[in-house]
């Protein structure tokens, strides 16, 4: 069984064509930044949808006191739901199967994402060999994984989509929680596999897009004869979430000040730059 | 753009120019002497034309702009003589005039029997030359030579150049607004202006200058568009309809067609509305520039289906040279240009309402859903009978404001000359009456969850729900939430879009075909018109979770109360029934949030995602692009976004001109984003 806690139909920053994106549940990473803060448990949660809410406590109360089932049928404007669904391989692929035709006529596929697929081995691997031959498919990931199942699934699928967040080891732990090795390590079988994919880097306003860190990412890929780049500029609207889940987004950086995208620093060590 | 098309489009959006118009309302009551329907139609005419100075704004190179803004009042006894919404939603066939030019025609006229119908016709070519006439002489003392070297030529004689023919259609177009014609449109405007746009090209004229030419004319349409509002500033029935294929299936998309594209994408103003006519065989491409345009936020265009309309129109009984001809009325009714008077939104089903009165009624006798659907067809049935029996005369039809006759219209209807009959008294073709089908989806919706609860889970007794929805849900928030919960149409869940299939099936068997007393027949539509919201206020709370009063989904769409998978779920929930079986018109709408468009790849995934709904044989479609954090802020600051437009329901207007009502809907829509 799997954890998702959302499919998309027509997410058009996913990879190439029309995809079907799923967004696998649990991660190992702690952003700072992350904009999708309900991928980070790897459980079931109720959330709460702030836009609309009357405040009038039914729902707490028929949980006493935290949101529960109970607390999504009381809730006199339907703002509750469990976000996060258990799911078995077969299922998965059978919501995916009669949409194939419409994303493989686009050029486009399955893309698999989170949360870390790379977190949940079991379940991604059976997907992909199960939509082999069958669709175009992807992975987006943070690259924290063992080698052993980075490259399991870098033989499942066509095409990765690749973060790479910040290239000092502390730096990393600090603003992620995890230690960047394994990342850099998996990124330089990605590089050389001859595997088509895409490196991407959320630009963090004065936490990676500083010259120091553009520099040293700009030189680490252009080492392994990477040529271009996605640039993914933070967005302000990345806390929205926090509340639904009854978090608070807690940044040590300023969200308001515009992230520096450095494009010159990439031109010069030949890596095109698209921003999305 | 051109300098000359930046000061025009200045010119337009600053909108002072409205201020030299007169605001003054004349009235014509009691000195129009005439009784006759023809008399008091020409009657009208002298006089509006006579008051109506020519009014040229900055260089404007077309004129006949109104210099009135608004119509003049004109009254017997207290009652309208000459209401407007006399001949609406249709379009003409503007060869008939442009190919002869008046001047022969009236020689035609001439030679026909003496007759209060050649009259009229004569009588109104005779006003609009005079009043081009004039016309000319104000072109020439103002030093509009180019309007005035035009006017030598149209509208007497045929045009000898791309500028001539629009011309000739602005002064065509002027006339019927003058005399209160709502909704004409411009049909095909690629096919029959292409012969004069080629002789250009043939002739050396340079593209730059036909493209100058083409949105010199696009802006001169919208400068009055003010002064004819319709339902909602913006409802003006100024669609057009590029693309199609011939009866072999060849494209006849042309250079014009892509010129009448680009010209929209440049100038982004919501006239003339776009339609695209696409098949399984439309290239890559013009999906493309559709995207373009989509991504503009204008709300089209609007994309038709010839592999669906064209056999759904020849099962209807037309014949298959016309239904190859289709064009979409004001919002997307397919009609057949100049070939007769069709009303295809005489009226409209509200399904909801009926659905909601069935369950009222038979719920509780019925011991599984099957004999629900049964009561369910007999609803509908009903229903169809009760709104046949409103509109089963020409008499009744006069009554409610349709089939007015008019001389202007009836020129420029196929059959009317030779036949002497006005093209309102069935002088041409077709006289089919159509039936928009509003609120399929709050309609499948509410049967789907009654179903699921009562029947098939029995989760609920019958009386709770009963009791639940004639009290709007007060006290029932958990069973609202339940209902909330069940299958909705948007998500490809055959579980719901099979009674979809039913209830379009029961609809559509039932009144296509069916005899409708003026010479025609009925047709079924998946439409909603304003009905959307008008419909919504009379139906009290259905099963699906909505409550009284609240809204219906713009024509063929989720429910505001779905919450859709995605784009291909919707378009497969739309997309599995035969379409060709109600075919009166009534596009799937889907909007898009605006980041799908932030870099060049969402223009080719839009695209691709249009020629998805292609494939799966949807009918129409039609994308919106939003953005919901403007749209909010532009209720608070409409002041800040005066030429923000958005779509409506058929058409597009300006989002600070709309009711409030129709602002919110718009924001309540689910929005597809990345």
């Amino acid at each position: 069984m799997g954890a998702i806690f959302s499919v998309e139909e027509f997410s058009t920053f996913d990879g190439p064509g029309i995809r079907m994106t799923v967004f696998m549940k649990g991660c190992p990473l702690r952003c700072m930044w992350c904009h999708n803060p309900e991928g980070q448990s790897f459980h079931s949660q109720y959330v709460r949808s702030q836009n609309g809410c009357l405040h009038c406590g039914a729902c707490l109360a028929a949980g006493g006191g935290i949101l529960t089932a109970d607390s999504i049928s009381v809730c006199p404007q339907n703002l509750i739901r469990l976000c996060g669904t258990e799911i078995s391989p077969e299922a998965m692929i059978q919501e995916i199967e009669g949409k194939l035709w419409m994303l493989n006529a686009s050029g486009g596929g399955v893309t698999f994402s989170g949360g870390e697929p790379l977190a949940q081995p079991d379940f991604l691997m059976s997907c992909l060999d199960m939509l082999e031959g069958k669709t175009h498919r992807a992975i987006q990931t943070s690259g924290f994984a063992s080698k052993e199942i980075f490259a399991e699934a870098l033989k499942r699928c066509e095409y990765v989509l690749y973060d790479l967040k910040l290239m000092d080891s502390e730096l990393h732990k600090k603003y992620t929680g995890v230690d960047n090795r394994c990342i850099l390590e998996n990124y330089r079988t990605l590089a050389t596999s001859g595997k088509p994919f895409i490196t991407r880097i959320p630009l963090i306003p004065c936490v990676n897009d500083t010259l120091d860190n553009i520099t040293q990412t700009a030189q680490f890929m252009s080492q392994l004869g990477v040529t271009k780049v996605e640039l993914l500029p933070y967005n302000k609207a990345a806390g929205a979430k926090y509340k639904m889940l009854g978090r608070e987004y807690i940044t040590d950086f300023d969200p308001s000040v515009p992230p520096q995208s450095h494009t010159e620093v990439f031109e010069h060590y030949g890596i095109g730059v698209k921003i999305l | 753009m051109t300098e000359r098309v930046q000061r025009m489009k200045r010119l337009l959006l600053d909108r002072e120019y409205r201020k030299e118009r007169s605001e003054e309302i004349l009235d014509f009551s009691g000195d129009i002497d005439a009784q006759t329907d023809y008399g008091i139609f020409t009657a009208y005419m002298q006089k509006t034309l006579e008051n109506e100075k020519p009014l040229f704004y900055g260089d404007d190179i077309f004129g006949f702009n109104r210099s009135y803004a608004h119509s003049a009042i004109c009254e017997d006894n207290g009652q309208p003589c000459f209401p407007s919404h006399i001949p609406c939603n249709n379009t003409p066939d503007y060869s008939l005039l442009m190919k002869p030019g008046l001047d022969r025609v009236m020689t035609e006229l001439r030679q026909k029997p003496k007759n209060d119908f050649y009259d009229a016709l004569i009588k109104v070519l005779e006003l609009t030359l005079a009043f081009c006439d004039r016309y000319r002489q104000a072109a020439l003392e103002s030093g509009n030579q180019k309007l005035y070297d035009a006017l030598s030529n149209v509208p007497r004689n045929s045009p000898t150049s791309f500028y001539e023919a629009c011309l000739f259609q602005k002064i065509i177009i002027f006339i019927l607004r003058v005399t209160k014609h709502e909704h004409i449109t411009y049909g095909r405007f690629d096919q029959y202006m292409y012969p004069y746009f080629k002789a250009d090209l043939d002739r050396g004229v340079s593209q730059e200058e036909l493209f100058e030419t083409l949105e010199l004319y696009f802006l001169s349409i919208n400068l009055d568009t003010d002064t004819y509002i319709g339902m909602q500033a913006g409802d003006n029935g100024q669609s057009m309809v590029l693309g199609g294929f011939d009866a072999a299936g060849n494209s006849v998309f042309n250079e014009l067609s892509r010129m009448c594209m680009e010209a929209s994408l440049e100038l982004e103003v919501i006239d003339p509305k776009i339609n695209l006519r696409v098949s399984k065989r439309t290239p890559d491409e013009h999906y493309r520039l559709g995207a373009q345009l989509t991504k503009k936020g204008l709300g089209f265009p609007q994309y038709c289906n010839d592999d669906v309309v064209v056999p759904g129109l020849i099962k209807l009984g037309y014949a298959p040279e016309d239904a190859i001809d289709y064009t979409v009325a004001a919002c997307w009714e397919f009609i057949i240009p100049g070939k007769g008077l069709e009303a295809p939104n005489v009226t409209a089903m509200n399904f909801p309402l009926v659905v909601r009165e069935v369950i009222d009624r038979h719920l509780m006798d019925s011991p599984d859903f099957a004999t629900l659907m049964k009561h369910v067809e007999q609803g509908i049935i009903d229903k169809i009978e009760f709104l046949r029996a409103r509109y089963n005369s020409l008499e009744k039809l006069r009554q409610h404001r349709w089939y007015r006759c008019s001389p202007i219209m009836s020129l420029m209807t196929q059959g009317c000359m030779e036949s002497g009959k006005d093209f309102a008294r069935f002088g041409s073709h077709y006289y089919n009456l159509g039936c928009h089908g509003a609120g399929i989806s709050t309609a499948a919706d509410s049967l789907a969850a009654v179903k699921k609860m009562i029947y098939d889970d029995q989760s609920i007794d019958k009386t709770t729900l009963l009791t639940a929805l004639k009290n709007n849900f007060e006290g029932f928030a958990p069973l609202r939430n339940q209902l909330l919960a069940c299958p909705k149409m948007g998500s490809d869940d055959d579980y719901v879009d099979a009674i979809a299939g039913q209830i379009m099936d029961y609809f559509a068997k039932n009144l296509n075909g069916k005899p409708n007393n003026i010479g025609g027949i009925w047709r079924a539509g998946t439409g909603s018109a304003m009905e959307y919201v008008r419909f919504g206020k009379v139906t009290p709370a259905t099963p699906d979770g909505r409550m009284n009063g609240e809204p219906l989904a713009c024509s063929f769409s989720p429910t505001l109360q779905a919450k859709p998978k995605g784009p291909l779920s919707t378009i497969r929930s739309f997309t599995k029934f035969d379409l060709s079986n109600i075919i009166n018109g009534g596009p799937l709408t889907m909007e898009l949030h605006s980041n799908v468009f932030r870099n060049t790849d969402g223009e080719e995934k839009v695209a691709s995602l249009v020629k998805l709904f292609v494939l799966s044989g949807g009918h129409q479609l039609q994308l919106n692009t939003l953005n919901r954090q403007q749209l909010l802020d532009a209720q608070e600051h409409p002041e800040k976004y005066p030429n923000l437009v958005v779509r409506v329901w058929g058409w597009s207007g300006y989002f600070r001109e709309l009711d409030p009502e129709y602002q919110n809907h718009i924001l309540q829509r689910t929005q597809f984003m990345v």
